[in-house]
């Protein structure tokens, strides 16, 4: 049993990338994006790095990456990005980050968004492009220790209305929230 | 009606009683009771009142469609008494009554019915002298139950759930077919509208019942299977989304496949006072005296057209209920093993005669039933009609199928007149129908068909395969084709929510109202709350006689979601209502900042200083901005980026103005037109570099003009990438005299006017925070807007607010900026231009470039060019300023409308009430006075005057050293 929570990841960071050429400007940085479209993968840790990296494909030549406080990926990412190597656009993403995690997780999702999610396996790495009570997101389904959670991302000025009304479902539900307001 | 003796397999527990009141007086039912299974055990002679006539009314139809007995509740309005299980301590009460349901006042209404024939209140509404009368008439009358808005706000949170098969229904057939599809392995969710599982299984016991216990206790015991009872399926949607509603939330149920097992609804013979109490379904009998053991009379007439009410009859006896008569409609029934057992247990059978009215006692029930021969010509021998006493009345003469769900989801329907029922015809993929609803009324054959249904139905969703071969429909005759019987003084009800007799809808065909969908609109038969349940089938076979049409040829009329009443609250949800907030809505709650909403943004309207007014602290705000220097949140603007060499082609295309010309480093007003040469946004597009621009949109435009440019650029296949960052990055607007020395001890950047003239674009840095400046000047005043990502968003605040205080700095909301940029007579697009307004009239052609190879709307405004304009937008002074006309307030002209006003404000600075208005081309020529009329009809003056009405020169904008 593991408490219902939801948490606001405050000190993550994001980086967003478009253009034909981003994925293999990414590799060439030692960054492998997925191959599939809506998926994500965590790459390696470059050297002095202990932080995962979680690299989403949104699309053919759209790429979403994170990275937690501690990491230096992105940073290096951006220092490089400032020669506007061609065929690659950075893309500004201040998104909000939520984890929703713990028991009656599903619960939750089905009480804001319409899909699925308890028939996904989190093994497929899927990453879900939907609506959540109103708010254009990101999940991505992942399962640690055997438990799933889920990995939410949205515009920043949705982020407390999406953080509040997600924290007043889970505390309905039993659950506790933080770093966001229910 | 009375209570029988305990019985095993009855739904109430008479281990448990619970007290409850009803109009005032306490009564006492059992656990498992429903409200009216209770009430009616109590002897009351009626438990509510009709909608319009106000007449008497008890248990009708026991089926979730009993519209003359929902109450009030605890508070609660229209709760369904025939569903709704009793609890301790209810407070019950009749609706739609005036001084209580013993005592009605409008009783009386019954009497003057044969002033308000069909159709009366549209007719009364031609009169518009009496309009108002009547409104006020029909307001106090008309409703059902009370909304108390005192209620404690209940949330009923709305959630979604996935299956591969909905089962709706569950009958024998539903739960056949929920069997089968979680024997081939799918995941299924059989619901049913019904307290228990069931549906018309009534029995006291048999194999029949057995067997579907079984059936029902493998289901529920079965992981696969969610069995949910007292669930409504509402209304069906687009994909196999079905809305569930039960007492505490709607489900939206997104299904593979779904099986509509929902069986027929059974409807009343139409005589003269068939609506008295006492008089009900039989059916409704059959669950009222098997589940809740309350007998609905001592001497029963049962009326009959068709088998089950021979089978109705047996049953009752079984449960020790017998049936005095049984009156057949028909002269050669075909059922002579039912009539056989019948007359078996006493029973008097009585043929081939009709009802010709029941009789109401000094109670106001049913006393006794009249009745005639048929003659073999088919009409009633009135001349022998004889009169059996009784003190109830069952009738078992027909079925309607419930298809209503079925045709929602895309199903076309025929009618049978072997069966007198319309039938499922073509089903779309996914949808699969089964049992009585599909025409198929034995027992054995209804599990059949539900076994082939469900397998259907999970082969379809790719578990196993669809093996069971169809099942054959009835032979037999369950529905009688016209069981309806006119009477010279009416009250032959077909529909019981409206109070609509046989001569409502022959009128309504004489007016001209003779098609099913003009009768149901005109009558309003089927729009109570029952929604024609028990009414659609008998109106349609009203019509049919007047037209001299077959039921199939008129067709049904259009059932549309809902199918079944949902509480608002159940719709409410959670009430999620979506809000965006800028970086720094915190740094304005610390300021006082008053809020509005915009768009789906919050913003503030102003910030309350020091116990200023509203006013007050406006006009502060634009007085410091005009004098000093002022600070706003922009953030709300839509912020997009575009990368990649064909970028400045995509913004000469989407823009009337010309972009890939535009010199790096520089901005320029853009507008956006649709392809009817409309104004449906503006903004301002910097060029930042060669391959990437930089533009702002409105503020409630930024979503849809994104999408839209999305499709532009996928149907162009320009080489280019957008990019929405509107909640990714901030903005400020620091503007007034004071603003560029102010803002030079922050940043790096040269502010020089010859640095960084009118219109240029700089990035740079305030405060480690890389941020994009933009020299533009909507209120008219020097300044810059500032766009930051939204991470470092509240350092730069702080950072401007902190250097700027010390220069008398004031916040600024929206309103000020209204104000401000009215001065200078900037159109707000949406405000000052309406859904047709083209450059032309805007006065905005200089943001046109016409010569360009295309742009969107372009040609369109080709034409409106030739054309001449509509209407203009102008500048209005008002010569009165003490009062003040509004937005929207017309101009007058010779008593016709010139034009409207669509921004007003009083200005500090210009001392006067200053407006722009969408005037005639006419009125806009001529630089004379208007009139423009206020509350109470009163006319102001106003003079047009060409804009800006502050700094026309555009001075201030371009001030050197400042």
């Amino acid at each position: 049993m593991s408490l219902l929570t939801v948490h606001r990841q405050a000190d993550s960071c994001h980086l967003g990338l478009k253009g034909a050429s981003a994925t293999q400007w990414l590799a060439t940085h030692g960054v492998i994006a997925p191959t599939a479209p809506n998926s994500w993968s965590g790459a390696l840790p470059g050297p002095g790095e202990v932080e995962p990296l979680i690299v989403a494909r949104l699309g053919a030549s759209e790429l979403f990456l994170q990275e937690a406080a501690g990491g230096h990926t992105l940073e290096r990412l951006s220092q490089a990005l400032r020669n506007s190597p061609t065929g690659v656009y950075p893309v500004l993403r201040e998104d909000t980050a939520l984890v929703l995690a713990g028991d009656g997780v599903h619960d939750v999702l089905a009480q804001v968004c319409n899909i699925d999610f308890g028939a996904m396996s989190p093994e497929s790495r899927v990453i879900v492009m939907t609506l959540m009570i109103g708010v254009a997101v990101l999940v991505a389904p992942q399962v640690a220790a055997d438990e799933r959670y889920y990995r939410i991302w949205c515009d920043p000025s949705y982020g407390p209305y999406l953080g509040a009304s997600l924290g007043a479902v889970v505390v309905d539900c039993g659950g506790v929230c933080t770093g966001v307001s229910a | 009606m009375h209570r029988l003796q305990e019985l095993p397999g009855e739904w109430i527990d008479r281990s448990v009683a619970l007290k409850f009141h009803f109009e005032g007086r306490e009564y006492s039912g059992f656990a498992g009771d429903t409200i009216s299974s209770a009430l009616a055990a109590t002897g009351l002679p009626y438990l509510g009142r009709s909608f319009k006539y106000h007449r008497p009314r008890s248990i009708f139809s026991f089926a979730d469609h009993d519209s003359n007995l929902m109450f009030q509740v605890d508070g609660v309005p229209n709760v369904r008494g025939d569903v709704t299980p009793l609890r301790e301590g209810m407070q019950v009460t009749a609706i739609n009554t005036f001084g209580g349901l013993y005592n009605d006042k409008a009783r009386i209404l019954d009497r003057f019915s044969a002033f308000l024939p069909v159709g009366f209140y549209y007719k009364a509404f031609h009169s518009k002298r009496l309009f108002p009368r009547w409104e006020r008439m029909f307001r106090r009358l008309t409703g059902l139950g009370t909304v108390t808005l005192s209620s404690p706000r209940a949330l009923t949170p709305k959630r979604y759930g996935f299956c591969d098969v909905l089962v709706i229904g569950a009958g024998p057939s539903g739960i056949c077919a929920a069997h089968e599809a979680v024997q081939a392995g799918a995941r299924v969710v059989l619901v049913d509208e019904g307290l228990r599982a069931g549906g018309s299984l009534t029995a006291v016991d048999g194999e029949e019942r057995r067997s579907m216990s079984a059936l029902l206790q493998a289901l529920v015991r079965s992981p696969r299977c969610d069995v949910r009872t007292a669930t409504v399926a509402s209304g069906y949607y687009a994909d196999h989304w079905v809305a569930l509603t039960d007492a505490q939330r709607m489900t939206k149920m997104r299904a593979k496949a779904v099986v509509f097992a929902t069986g027929v609804i059974e409807q009343p013979a139409v005589f003269r006072n068939n609506d008295l109490p006492g008089v009900m379904m039989a059916s409704g009998a059959r669950r009222l005296v098997a589940r809740y053991r309350v007998a609905p009379g001592r001497k029963i007439i049962l009326l009959t057209g068709n088998v089950e009410g021979y089978e109705a009859a047996v049953e009752l006896h079984a449960h020790g209920v017998p049936v005095a008569a049984i009156v057949d409609l028909r002269a050669d029934s075909g059922d002579e093993l039912a009539v056989q057992a019948c007359t078996k247990l006493g029973v008097q059978i009585v043929k081939a005669h009709v009802p010709v009215q029941a009789i109401r006692g000094f109670d106001a029930r049913v006393q006794a039933l009249d009745i005639a021969p048929l003659q073999a010509s088919g009409g009633v021998n009135r001349d022998a009609t004889r009169r059996l006493d009784c003190d109830a009345v069952l009738m078992s003469v027909g079925w309607a199928a419930a298809t209503q769900l079925l045709t929602q989801a895309g199903a076309t329907t025929a009618f049978s007149p072997l069966l007198q029922q319309f039938l499922p015809d073509e089903l779309p993929a996914g949808i699969f129908a089964a049992g009585r609803l599909n025409g198929v009324f034995d027992f054995n054959s209804r599990c059949a068909d539900g076994r082939r249904a469900g397998g259907a139905a999970a082969a379809y969703c790719g578990y196993g395969e669809s093996r069971l071969a169809p099942v054959a429909r009835s032979t037999r005759v369950p529905s009688h084709p016209f069981a309806i019987v006119d009477h010279d003084s009416a009250k032959n009800f077909v529909d019981f929510d409206e109070d609509l007799q046989v001569k409502d809808l022959q009128h309504a065909v004489q007016e001209g109202f003779d098609s099913s969908e003009l009768m149901k609109r005109y009558s309003t038969v089927g729009m109570g709350p029952s929604q024609g349940k028990h009414s659609a089938m008998n109106a349609l076979r009203v019509l049919s006689r007047e037209r001299g049409m077959s039921i199939g040829q008129l067709g049904l009329t259009t059932a549309r979601p809902l199918y079944h009443p949902v509480p608002l609250k159940i719709l409410a949800g959670r009430s999620f209502s979506v809000e965006r907030r800028t970086p720094v809505d915190a740094q304005h709650a610390a300021l006082g900042a008053v809020w509005m909403p915009a768009g789906n943004w919050r913003r503030p309207e102003y910030y309350a200083v020091g116990g200023a007014t509203r006013l007050q602290s406006i006009a502060a705000e634009v007085s410091t901005v005009r004098h000093r220097v002022g600070l706003i949140d922009v953030g709300t603007l839509g912020k997009i980026e575009i990368y990649g060499p064909q970028a400045g082609e995509f913004l000469d295309r989407v823009y009337a103005g010309s972009f890939s010309t535009m010199r790096i480093g520089m901005t320029r007003y853009g507008l956006m037109l649709d392809e009817a040469g409309v104004i449906i946004d503006d903004g301002v597009v910097a060029r930042l570099s060669s391959e990437m621009y930089y533009f702002t949109t409105t503020t409630g435009g930024s979503a849809t003009v994104f999408r839209e440019l999305l499709r532009l650029n996928a149907l162009w296949g320009l080489d280019c990438q957008l990019v929405n960052v509107t909640g990714h990055r901030a903005a400020f607007n620091f503007a007034g005299p004071a603003c560029r020395a102010i803002l030079q001890t922050l940043t790096d950047i040269d502010l020089s006017e010859a640095a960084f003239p009118f219109l240029a674009n700089r990035v740079g840095q305030i405060g480690g925070v890389e941020s994009r400046f933009l020299r533009v000047g909507f209120v008219g005043e020097l300044g810059y807007e500032i766009h930051v990502p939204a991470g470092g968003a509240v350092a730069v605040w702080n950072a401007l607010y902190a250097a700027g205080v010390a220069h008398g700095l004031r916040v600024f909301g929206v309103e000020a900026q209204r104000l401000l940029r009215l001065e200078k007579g900037h159109l707000i697009v949406g405000q000052d231009t309406d859904g047709l307004t083209d450059p032309f009239e805007a006065n905005a052609q200089w943001a046109v470039n016409m010569g360009k190879p295309f742009f969107v709307g372009q040609r369109s405004l080709r034409i409106l060019q030739r054309r001449g304009p509509r209407q203009m937008l102008v500048g209005l002074e008002f010569a009165d300023s003490a009062r003040m006309a509004k937005e929207s307030h017309l101009l007058i002209e010779q008593g016709d409308i010139a034009g409207r006003i669509t921004s007003i404000a009083r200005s500090a600075v210009l001392n006067k009430v200053i407006a722009l208005a969408l005037v005639t081309p006419q009125r806009a020529a001529a630089s004379s006075d208007v009139q423009v009329r206020i509350e109470g009809g009163e006319m102001l003056t106003a003079r047009i005057v060409p804009t800006p009405f502050y700094d026309p020169k555009n001075q201030r904008q371009r001030v050197e050293g400042a």
